[in-house]
């Protein structure tokens, strides 16, 4: 086997793995704190993607796109637990009542994005994605650099936030036991607001790495969805550590399957690997609560 | 004028099969998937085939349509129905994924995304029929069939098994052999629904059986209330007959007609799920405690 | 994105001018209706867009020219490039407005509807969708466009003979169309004195090309041929590109899109297409061009061409049916085609064969800076 392919396989795979660690974290975070299966976090990701997109085409600084991006993360992700998923939990909250209002939020804001922003294919135009040979056969971009380096830089920020502030911890117990929360004293409504602030800001630069690299459709938050998902389990449902470590493994395996496949089963064989998870270890790879 | 709205009709009979059935899973057994198009899809390509290859007849394609689908969905059901919730959906979400790549791939049986062509349209028994009223024949046996099952001690160790899957199990109900049917049923039911969409379209193509058409039975039923026995009819109904509906508002600009039908029918789901989680049909204050 | 908002905006443009309205006096009787069944809504809704304007522009003229006895109504029908849609949409123009003429896009909205109105006997023309799969659907399924296999045959002498690129891979979406180049590139390019060395099929969905860029690139091709179509030729062309694909692309007439032309990327990209000289042409194609570009404020691409085309035909062959007396069905329609053959279309002299199939000249184009520079052909 050519083992610079090989090497520029795994390469590729990692940079999409850092994009799918992001998400499948803000996922793993939010699931893993309030049970909230926030299948809209997709929808997330398409509209910072979007925002920031149309902050570069106005001409904006990267900066101030950037922090549009995470706004409007920020905002969608606060806006969905309070109109949507509180409501629907204060009656009752059946898994699948919230997944349908989800997915329906979902459709809305595919749709939305394709009206205002055109459908079909959007990028930024930036030489960041250029890759330039770095090893005979071996072509790398520096957005490999950017997207490595914000993926660790953010998910240590995001590892300290959690063991070592007052909020953190609190979002841990949360996790652990909601009932606790509230003998405490502390408002287990604000820190869930708290945790689809952290999570859904974690979708944010994920999409703009994807702007930057595949570009985007209005349809993209399905497939970011799907991922996200499918890394929360097969990391193991609770485990940040297992969400991010199994995003990468998800983009790396999508990448290195062209060594043994042929090109069109990439796209199957993430959801291979899900299936296999499923079926023979529930629990993901670093499972701290068993599948029920 | 009337072959316009007999094929509404029969997409309409069509549609209602498969949110009946998957109402089956969901609001009777507790089973949530999103995969149902899946087995749409293989009932219409089984049937396509019987038609295309061995006769035409509108009963055999039926039958080995939904035997087909019957059969894979409990292969696949077995070993997935040992998890529940989020994992199931996830699984039937990944095998959604997968069977649209197989469709493509499996050229011999499925024609690929050229699909298959030629499909002769349906007969009984050697004499040619409409698909209207096949569609509809199937549509009320099936509900028959739930209508009975749900009645009989079958339908009553879903229930409970979906209010409460350990209580079921201690008083000694084979939970996994009796989702495993249910699951079974309401795929070979889609199987149906399949072979029927085939002779009625004489063309079918993977473009039919994709993530979105699952949403759009999930929505059918949820719309019209999940647990209800006439509630997806309803609901399959109102979603068909959306686009047609939007027509007369002028003030949607053609162009978006197609977005402003999905994004009804997403809000739809939201708010539904928001004030009323039983459904346009649901009984309210049932669907409060159990939806 | 300013690309793909223009046709929306040009079709509502159009739209809201109603140009038909009222006019009905003038000439006798309930008017014609031409049907399209374009994807207005979805992932291809941009060439519903393009599609659209075409066909428009052709009605205005015929109105203009007075070409037949009755005002002609446009009744668009959504289809989102689906076959289940398209059914429908089918459906009601056949059953519902009684159309005379159909317009289709779309290989699988094309055999979905073939069968409808192979039944009804109403005309179904397609200009847009070129899988070889479409010839000979039904005797009233005709195409405006040289099917695929005839723009990928005529691309090969160029690109081995003047551009020495003998070595050639293939990135496709396997659907009819991909099979039918990857067959042509696999039995012809040896005879062109090339060779295929490599196919690499993606899913119609897939967005990541990143890792079919290394494979592409182990197998050192002079040239890669795209085979896909929509939003996705864009992200096939950055994925090579960003990846270290930097060797000639090449592709056929779907990629003639506004996004593909605004993409910094797909500069230099070569593609087949009808052969059409707005500028030096004859009266016919300099009027559509001119009109064109005053009631869109841009260049018309092929596939405006092609509806123009596609309806203007209508305009003929009614024009020739209610002179011999007529009405205007399927089948007059049809015999009328058989018996003419030669029409004056946009581009010149388009000629059908006995299956509906129009043949046209086939020219090489490359994309440079945003325009297209003929090449060859």
């Amino acid at each position: 086997m050519d083992a610079m392919l090989v090497l520029q396989l795994l390469l590729g795979g990692l940079q999409t793995g850092a994009i799918y660690a992001l998400t499948a974290a803000g996922f793993a975070l939010i699931f893993g704190t309030t049970r909230v299966f926030h299948v809209a976090h997709g929808a997330t990701f398409t509209l910072a993607g979007y925002v920031f997109v149309f902050a570069w085409n106005a001409g904006w600084h990267p900066a101030l796109g950037v922090l549009a991006a995470v706004a409007v993360a920020v905002l969608f992700g606060i806006g969905m637990e309070r109109f949507v998923y509180r409501p629907i939990q204060r009656h009752e909250g059946s898994f699948f009542t919230v997944f349908v209002a989800a997915f329906g939020v979902s459709i809305v804001v595919q749709n939305l994005v394709g009206m205002v922003a055109g459908r079909g294919f959007a990028n930024v135009d930036t030489t960041l994605s250029r890759a330039v040979e770095v090893l005979p056969e071996v072509f790398l971009a520096q957005v490999f650099w950017v997207a490595i380096g914000v993926a660790v830089v953010l998910f240590v920020a995001l590892t300290a936030f959690l063991s070592r502030t007052h909020a953190g911890v609190a979002l841990r117990a949360l996790a652990q036991n909601p009932d606790l929360i509230r003998a405490y004293g502390l408002s287990s409504s604000r820190l869930s607001v708290l945790t689809f602030a952290l999570g859904s800001a974690l979708a944010a630069p994920a999409a703009i790495l994807m702007a930057m690299t595949t570009g985007l459709n209005e349809a993209v938050g399905n497939h970011v969805m799907l991922l996200s998902m499918a890394a929360t389990m097969v990391g193991g449902v609770g485990s940040l550590r297992g969400a991010a470590v199994a995003g990468v493994l998800l983009g790396v395996a999508e990448s290195l399957v062209l060594l043994v496949l042929d090109t069109q089963w990439a796209e199957a064989a993430s959801f291979l690997v899900l299936f296999g998870f499923i079926l023979f270890r529930p629990t993901g790879l670093f499972g701290v609560v068993a599948a029920r | 004028m009337t072959a316009y709205l007999a094929s509404l009709a029969t997409l309409a009979a069509i549609f209602a099969i498969l949110a009946v059935t998957l109402n089956f899973m969901v609001g009777y057994a507790g089973i949530f998937s999103v995969a149902h198009a899946v087995f749409f899809g293989l009932g219409a390509y089984a049937g396509a085939q019987v038609a295309l290859h061995l006769v035409p007849d509108a009963l055999a394609a039926c039958a080995v349509a939904a035997l087909i689908a019957g059969g894979l969905s409990l292969c696949l059901a077995l070993p997935a129905l040992r998890v529940r919730g989020e994992y199931f959906v996830a699984a039937s979400l990944g095998l959604q994924m997968m069977a649209l790549t197989l469709f493509s791939e499996a050229k011999g049986l499925t024609g690929g995304l050229g699909g298959l062509i030629g499909i002769p349209p349906p007969r009984l028994f050697g004499f040619a029929v409409g698909a209207l009223p096949l569609s509809l024949a199937a549509l009320a046996l099936i509900l028959l069939a739930i209508a009975a099952m749900a009645r009989g001690s079958f339908g009553r160790t879903l229930q409970s098994i979906r209010d409460a899957e350990s209580a079921a199990e201690a008083l000694g109900k084979n939970v996994a052999v009796a989702k495993a049917l249910a699951v079974a049923f309401a795929c070979a039911g889609a199987g149906v629904a399949g072979a029927l969409f085939a002779l009625h379209m004489q063309f079918v193509n993977v473009e039919s059986f994709t993530l979105e058409q699952s949403v759009l039975v999930m929505a059918m039923v949820i719309v019209g209330g999940t647990g209800t026995l006439l509630g997806p009819v309803v609901g399959a109904v109102l979603l068909l007959s959306l686009p047609a509906g939007l027509a007369f508002l002028p003030f949607i600009p053609p162009t978006e007609v197609g977005a402003v039908q999905q994004i009804i029918y997403g809000l739809a789901m939201t708010l539904l799920m928001i004030f009323r989680p039983a459904g346009l049909v649901g009984d309210l204050s049932r669907g409060r405690s159990e939806a | 994105m300013t690309a793909i908002r223009f046709g929306r905006r040009g079709l509502l443009g159009s739209a809201l001018a109603a140009p038909f309205i009222g006019r009905a006096s003038a000439q006798g009787g309930d008017p014609y209706v031409v049907g399209t069944l374009f994807p207005l809504s979805g992932p291809n809704a941009e060439y519903g867009g393009v599609f659209t304007a075409g066909a428009q522009l052709a009605l205005e003229h015929i109105e203009q020219d007075r070409m037949l006895k009755r005002p002609v109504r446009l009744q668009a029908e959504d289809t989102q490039a689906l076959p289940q849609q398209a059914v429908v949409g089918m459906n009601k123009l056949v059953n519902v407005d009684r159309a005379n003429w159909t317009l289709v896009g779309f290989t699988a909205v094309s055999k979905a509807v073939a069968p409808i109105g192979d039944r009804a006997k109403v005309i179904m023309v397609n200009g847009g969708a070129v899988g070889p799969d479409l010839s000979g659907l039904s005797p009233y399924f005709w195409n405006v466009i040289p099917l695929a296999h005839l723009e990928t045959r005529a691309l090969l002498p160029y690109l081995v003979g003047q551009r020495g690129a003998k070595r050639i891979a293939l990135v496709y979406v396997d659907d009819p169309l991909g099979d039918a180049i990857l067959g042509i590139l696999r039995d012809e390019l040896p005879k062109a004195g090339g060779q295929l060395v490599g196919s690499f099929s993606v899913p119609r969905t897939a967005q990541q090309f990143g890792p079919v860029a290394a494979r592409v690139r182990q197998v050192r091709p002079d040239a890669v041929y795209i085979a896909s179509f929509g939003a996705q030729q864009s992200q096939i062309i950055k994925g090579l590109r960003d990846n270290g694909v930097s060797q000639l692309l090449c592709s056929y007439s779907a990629m003639n899109l506004d996004s593909v032309r605004s993409l910094p990327e797909a500069n230099g990209l070569i593609f087949t297409g009808q052969k059409v000289d707005f500028e030096g042409g004859d009266a016919i194609t300099r009027r559509f061009a001119a009109d064109f570009r005053k009631a869109n404020g841009k260049e018309p691409t092929i596939y405006n061409v092609n509806y123009y085309n596609a309806t203007r035909l209508f305009g003929l062959l009614g024009q020739q049916v209610e002179a011999e007396g007529g009405q205007l069905g399927g089948d007059s329609l049809r015999a009328a085609l058989l018996k003419t053959r030669k029409f004056p279309l946009v581009g010149g002299t388009g000629e059908f064969d006995d299956a509906g199939n129009m043949m046209a000249a086939i020219e090489v184009n490359e994309l440079r800076d945003g325009r297209l520079n003929r090449l060859a052909g």
